[in-house]
């Protein structure tokens, strides 16, 4: 039986992660494979990138072959209770529950480790090829994969610590998992998402993410030096727009290395036509 | 007074900058303001002529009434332990691994400090008008409802589940870790966390009352303010617009005014409909050709979003144009703002 593959899609706010993951997601799903894509903050972002209405906790197939899915804290929290932590039958599971809650709102790294313990269950139980997880922005992310270690260090043993041991070996196999982190061509989200992969890096806290540059612009083919023949109005306007943006995305792309670049998409209206075309310009699936 | 100027939109659509080119133009019709900002750009910075922007306003270089301060949030924090628990309290919340964890991590935590600082700032009076740049939790959304969150946290079900309905004192903690199920659920999780949870509730439940109070005074300073929504034309900024329009309805907040930030001329879309020209330079010229007719279709979506957003929510657009590179001083901020009018229309 194929193993799945866990593909984590993260960036900073406002570079289209929600967009790639659900384009990712899409385009396996083309090419004949069983896919899972989790929105795991349930911020909406993916629903909207499905064309889905809403999404629930439960997978629903939103187009052949793939089902999405949301993140829902409660539903987490009783699964990983009754399937993770084995609690014995006739045990109070009500206080236990309740116990976990308060923990999950206070305690550091327990809600993570339950937010993130769910894509790897979904791994584990063979059932898909991908599951692709539309993660939370950079930092969060960060705090995501080091949720199993903050737990090692609450708590030595126990259920809570066997659990998280055999989280973290799951995140961080390279023959399991894989993250992308989205970055478009300007200064913040370059600086950002190189110093998440410092960070990834030196604590171990998973493979090697790969980048995908969103939001490219092509290149027109035009030069500074062709402004001055182009008179003056919309037609020199819009050929001196297009050669300022292309400085300046030379000046951020070359600080950042990529493996990926998904074109800036012109007059696009909506979330679903923006996954749809950005799941044509995946030639390589990734 | 002073006024609040509360500054709200989708990640990546130039919240930031927009901020700061509001309070330039502020600060140049007259007014003195401060802008409080979450992370500015190092080329953000640059243009303030602030290198280092810190948790203290400091007056922006070429002016002198326009301040900028950035929000330091587990230093904010650390003031409102300061400013509302007992010393020894206090100290002891500070020293508590579990209250750096709800600082950095409690996702509405940023947008509560946040909400403070605005609130610090407007009673000071030393201002004329705050511009307060929006943590990006919840989508923005959480700078709003933050003050009401702390609250749900501070007195929520947690404690009382624990400690019942009063108020604890530390001697409920024996009576509290005497409970059978505790014991359960510390085996099965892998215990004593629950124990030092509630300490830490039980030292942070001191403040509620305070904070309480406090978290009712940003809410009505937050109603008080001007908030605008910054948005381009692309289609998930578009999205969170509405949810922002709607979620704040519901919590009786009205935006005044949208700002469409990147926007392009519109008179793009008529001139993309003449053919290219042939002679001389044909070549360049078809090449101009392409490259207009794809910014104008860029051109298009924009003024159908602005149209759609204006007659949904019977709000004014204040189109701010697509500028590269992006403002480079103090003066380019300004000029960014000056010509939308919305200063004059919304603060005078």
């Amino acid at each position: 039986m194929p193993r799945t593959r866990l593909i984590f899609v993260s960036g900073k706010g406002g570079t289209g992660k929600s967009a790639v993951a659900a384009a990712i997601a899409i385009d396996h799903a083309r090419r004949g494979r069983r896919v899972l894509a989790i929105d795991m903050i349930g911020s909406r972002g993916l629903a909207a990138h499905l064309r889905a209405t809403s999404l629930t906790y439960r997978p629903t197939e939103v187009r052949a072959g793939l089902f999405a899915m949301e993140m829902n804290r409660s539903d987490a929290l009783d699964e990983y209770l009754k399937l993770q932590l084995h609690v014995p039958q006739g045990a109070p599971t009500g206080p236990i529950s309740q116990a976990l809650s308060v923990l999950a709102d206070t305690a550091p790294g327990v809600r993570e480790i339950i937010s993130i313990g769910k894509p790897i269950y979904e791994t584990w139980k063979n059932v898909w090829d991908i599951v692709v997880v539309d993660a939370s922005s950079l930092g969060l992310f960060q705090s995501y994969l080091r949720a199993p270690r903050t737990i090692a260090r609450l708590v030595s043993t126990g259920g809570v610590a066997r659990q998280a041991d055999k989280l973290e070996g799951t995140l961080t196999d390279p023959g399991v998992t894989a993250t992308y982190l989205v970055a478009t061509p300007a200064e913040l989200p370059v600086i950002e998402t190189a110093e998440a992969i410092t960070a990834i890096d030196r604590e171990s806290l998973g493979p090697r993410p790969t980048v995908i540059i969103n939001r490219f612009i092509p290149r027109s083919g035009l030069t500074e030096r062709d402004l001055e023949h182009l008179g003056s109005g919309a037609l020199r306007d819009a050929a001196a727009l297009q050669l300022g943006l292309e400085k300046d995305q030379a000046r951020w792309i070359t600080s950042l290395d990529h493996d990926v670049r998904l074109p800036y998409l012109f007059g696009v209206h909506t979330p679903g036509e923006v996954a749809i075309k950005l799941a044509d310009e995946i030639k390589v699936p990734l | 007074m002073t006024r609040a100027v509360v500054v709200t939109g989708a990640g990546g659509v130039g919240k930031t900058t927009l901020s700061a080119a509001l309070g330039a133009s502020i600060a140049r019709l007259g007014a003195s303001t401060l802008v409080l900002t979450i992370d500015p750009a190092k080329r953000l910075a640059d243009a303030l002529g602030v290198e280092h922007i810190g948790d203290e306003p400091a007056l922006v270089a070429g002016s002198d009434r326009m301040w900028a301060a950035m929000l330091d949030v587990s230093a904010s924090w650390e003031a409102i332990v300061y400013r509302y628990a007992d010393p020894e309290v206090g100290r002891r919340l500070l020293q508590n691994p579990y209250f750096r964890a709800i600082a950095d991590r409690f996702p509405a935590a940023q947008s509560y400090a946040a909400g403070e600082r605005m609130a610090e700032y407007i009673e000071t009076k030393k201002f004329d008008v705050v511009v307060v740049d929006t943590p990006p939790s919840g989508g923005g959304i959480d700078f709003f409802r933050a003050p009401g969150m702390t609250n749900d946290l501070i007195s929520g079900r947690l404690l009382k589940w624990l400690t019942g309905s009063n108020m604890p004192g530390r001697r409920l903690m024996y009576r509290f870790t005497a409970r059978p199920m505790l014991h359960i659920a510390d085996a099965v999780l892998g215990g004593p966390m629950l124990g030092d949870v509630a300490n830490f509730l039980i030292d942070l439940r001191t403040m509620y009352d305070a904070l309480s109070e406090r978290s009712r005074t940003i809410e009505s300073y937050l109603k008080g303010a001007t908030t605008i929504i910054t948005t381009t034309a692309d289609p998930t900024p578009i999205h969170e617009t509405r949810r922002f329009f709607d979620e704040l309805h519901g919590i009786h907040i009205e935006p005044a005014a949208i700002i469409f930030n990147r926007m392009l001329p519109p008179a793009w879309m008529k001139a993309a409909s003449r053919p290219a020209r042939g002679g001389r330079d044909a070549e360049l010229h078809a090449i101009a050709v392409t490259n207009l007719r794809a910014w104008a279709t860029e051109a298009r979506r924009q003024s159908d979003a602005a149209d759609e957003l204006s007659a949904r929510y019977h709000v004014p657009v204040y189109p701010v144009p697509w500028k590269t590179p992006p403002p480079q001083n103090l003066d380019e901020l300004d000029k960014l703002i000056e010509p939308t009018g919305i200063v004059q229309d919304l603060l005078s």
